[in-house]
């Protein structure tokens, strides 16, 4: 029949298998922890929309191609939580846009005279910070005034201050525009573009408002999929109020030091390829046509020989 | 626009036009699900998936655990009950949102909260099981010689089961649902493609998302209901007969 | 980790010098579940109490039940959006579908579950089907309607919460914004709203105290959504 010591077996039994399970984990951890401790990680983060999305893959799986060992955080969020997981070690390489860093992070106000003096700018003020700003892209994420082409014929209008020939604007845009220096503020002072009835976008799209002629102007994104058609028009900026968006990659000055010129030299390989064209057609492919980033980054790397 | 070019510009490859489906975002399109399964849904089913099982199985562990206490100890399991059922009412995601700071952006949060949530159910069903076990049967298996363990094993597991089966669905089901707000602390789970679809306002992974929640749902249920049917036989006779 | 647990210091501080915007999104939280638990009373009760004291169509009961347990608030907000535009009305809506089942399915149960030697007295006395839904069933169903009611609350108030993401607005808003409201904002709505849900799970549980007729209080009842059998 059943014996009263087989119960306490039992529970002796049990009690001893998760001891050891305990220590056997512990060992694990511990054995797995210490190997990690030599190299700085190589940690790509992105930003939480599709061209960031494209840009991280791109950038990864370049340096997957030439041997490197890289972690991945996508969709951290917006400028101020990327920028705190790099400050705080999280990740280690990201790419930014140079005027995002030069007003957001960098909290300037006034932008120079070209892009090339941005870059300077911004380069000095990262390695002050102890990261290294590699090369820039060709292409710009900026924002800009657009209009349908008809509208563009009806009043002769080819840059933002012609927008001054039109009664009874209508720009519709991403709430914030209305208030930055990049925005209605900066038309306004340095095109004297005034009286603008201003719709804020939530959800829908801004091209939507600009087809429906519920709007004639709308404040938009430099790379965005319907700019790649000939229905709109993108409004010149030659004072450059809207800033200068090219992307660069901020890298860890740790990660320069430890892995040298063949990363760097494979970032910036990956950069010198992205022009607007090229973005055009890889953000149509992740918004419009819903493609996955890791596939658009694996094709145009293939395509370029740089995987 | 500005600055540096490239000797010869990018070849730029073509990354294939998705069908005017998919571009004119029309209500479903199933070549998207299709091309798609393998890169994103299925890959974010399996992380569900496994978040669940997870969940459930250590919830099902610690409820058990103080089931038995209960049993033993009466004054227990009044605050037990309180503690799991006010952990219940916390909204999940504030629930996620306080538990980042204390263990981060991992799947440790995530299943902290997850086995939190199923605690309630899991442990009144449990406990009710073995409340449901007739005095006079457990009297008889004692009287047979039967130490604690075999009385619990031979005698009220068995007869606890149907009630405790209940709760495993129950706690199931509701685990799966709320493995979709995991998505807000770790890219895991269904809830990321729903996510990424709301940004977009793209129907057909909306769609198609959802379907897949509920649908995991709905066979999850099913798969334990057959399972209760096979460990508890005998509740099948009873209708026969 | 010691460094870490400063947030919560940082949120507690959120919401001193927040009071305002803090108060206003609970403002609107109360507003949106409100209604949503009203709508869901509206369409839940008459058809739960209805089938409930005709006792006929269980499977109605139970697979309402079933699928609402089932239905992940993500998943009705994400269907929402495809056929409506963001803000107030997909939000409601989705609410709506998520509160109606554990109010239909408690009140079923709640009204069919009485022992039918007390509606046959009932009947044996004269009374009208009318009759007999008041004075009978519904008193005697209250504690468990109260338990459908009481799920369903805190239910809306934390799926209100998630479909902040869909333009419900809230306490939720500041949670899902953590770009403009930082950590500390986020920590500190979600201590509010917890805050909240406790509340409005400890009100309809005063409520239920007070409308439950005397000879029935102090009885704990489970809801019938998460009892111990199966339905």
């Amino acid at each position: 029949m059943i014996r009263k010591h087989t119960r306490r077996a039992a529970k002796a039994a049990f009690a001893i298998s998760l001891g050891v399970a305990i220590i056997l984990g512990g060992a694990a951890a511990a054995v797995a922890g210490s190997s990690k401790q030599t190299a700085t990680p190589i940690i790509v983060g992105t930003k939480n929309f599709g061209e960031a999305f494209v840009l991280g893959e791109l950038y990864k799986q370049a340096l997957e191609a030439k041997g490197f060992d890289v972690s991945y955080k996508e969709n951290i969020g917006s400028t101020e939580l990327i920028q705190k997981a790099l400050t705080s070690g999280k990740i280690t390489l990201y790419p930014e846009y140079l005027g995002i860093a030069y007003t957001v992070t960098f909290k300037k106000t006034k932008f120079p005279a070209s892009a090339n003096a941005t870059y300077a700018t911004v380069k000095r003020l990262y390695k002050g910070k102890g990261y290294t700003v590699l090369r820039m892209t060709p292409f710009q994420d900026v924002d800009a005034v657009a209009v349908l082409r008809t509208t563009a014929k009806k009043y002769g209008l080819k840059k933002v201050a012609d927008l001054k020939k039109v009664p009874d604007l209508t720009l519709a845009a991403f709430p914030e525009f209305r208030t930055r220096e990049t925005g209605l503020v900066g038309m306004k002072k340095r095109y004297g573009v005034t009286g603008v009835k201003f719709t804020p976008l939530a959800g829908i799209s801004a091209y939507k408002l600009l087809d429906d002629k519920k709007v004639l102007a709308a404040g938009v994104f430099s790379t965005d999929p319907p700019l790649a058609t000939s229905k709109y028009v993108v409004l010149k900026d030659p004072k450059n109020i809207f800033g200068f968006q090219n992307v660069v990659p901020i890298v860890s000055n740790k990660l320069v030091s430890e892995y040298g010129s063949k990363l760097t030299s494979t970032l910036n390989a990956v950069s010198s390829k992205l022009t607007l064209k090229a973005m055009l057609a890889m953000n149509t492919a992740v918004n419009v046509d819903q493609k996955p980033a890791k596939q658009i980054a694996d094709a145009f790397l293939k395509a370029n020989g740089l995987k | 626009m500005t600055g540096i070019l490239a000797a010869s510009g990018p070849v730029i490859p073509d990354f294939g036009e998705a069908s005017s489906c998919v571009q004119d975002n029309r209500l479903f399109c199933p070549d998207w699900v299709r091309d798609n399964w393998g890169p994103v849904l299925q890959p974010a089913l399996l992380q569900h998936v496994k978040l669940v099982v997870i969940a459930v199985a250590i919830g099902f562990v610690l409820a058990f655990a103080a089931a038995l206490v209960a049993r033993r100890s009466t004054w227990f399991e009044r605050p037990f009950d309180l503690f799991s059922a006010l952990v219940y009412t916390i909204p999940s995601l504030a629930l996620f949102q306080l538990l980042v700071p204390i263990t981060g952006l991992t799947v440790t949060t995530v299943e902290v909260a997850l086995v939190s949530y199923t605690l309630l159910i899991l442990f009144r069903n449990i406990l009710t099981g073995f409340r449901s076990v007739p005095a006079d049967v457990l009297e008889a298996a004692r009287g047979m010689g039967m130490g604690s363990f075999q009385v619990l094993r031979r005698v009220e597991l068995p007869l606890a089961l149907p009630a405790i089966m209940a709760g495993v669905r129950v706690a199931t089901i509701s685990t799966i649902a709320l493995a979709t707000v995991a998505a807000f602390v770790i890219p895991e789970g269904l809830g990321r493609p729903i996510f990424l679809a709301l940004r977009q306002f793209f129907n057909t992974e909306l769609i198609i998302t959802a379907i897949l929640a509920v649908a995991l749902a709905l066979v999850a249920d099913g798969l334990l209901v057959l399972a209760q049917r096979a460990l508890t036989p005998w509740t099948r006779i009873k209708a026969g007969s | 980790m010691i460094a870490d647990l400063s947030v919560f210091g940082d949120a507690l501080r959120f919401i001193q010098e927040n009071p305002g915007l803090l108060w206003d999104k609970t403002v609107e939280q109360i507003q949106l579940s409100a209604a949503a638990v009203g709508v869901g009373l509206l369409i839940a009760l008459p058809i739960g109490i209805g089938l409930g004291h005709l006792r006929r169509y269980s499977f109605v009961a139970i697979s309402v039940a079933n699928i609402g347990r089932a239905l992940p608030t993500l998943a009705v907000i994400a269907v929402g959006i495809v056929f409506l535009p963001v803000g107030f009305t997909v939000v409601l809506i989705a609410l709506v579908v998520l509160a109606v089942p554990p109010i239909l399915t408690n009140a079923y149960v709640g009204v069919s579950e009485i022992d039918a030697e007390t509606i046959e007295a009932a009947r044996g006395m004269g009374m009208t089907e009318r009759q007999i839904l008041q004075r009978v069933e519904l008193p005697l169903a209250s504690p468990l309607l109260f338990a459908g009611i009481r799920t369903a609350v805190v239910f809306v108030v934390a799926s209100a919460t998630i479909a902040a993401i869909a333009g419900g607005g809230g306490l939720g808003d500041v949670i899902v914004n953590q770009a403009s409201y930082g950590i500390e904002g986020v920590i500190g709505a979600s201590i509010l709203v917890c805050a909240l849900a406790f509340a409005c799970d400890g009100l309809v549980a005063i409520v239920q105290r007070l409308v439950t007729p005397k000879p029935l209080r102090g009885r704990h009842v489970d809801d019938a959504t998460l009892v111990s059998e199966p339905l």
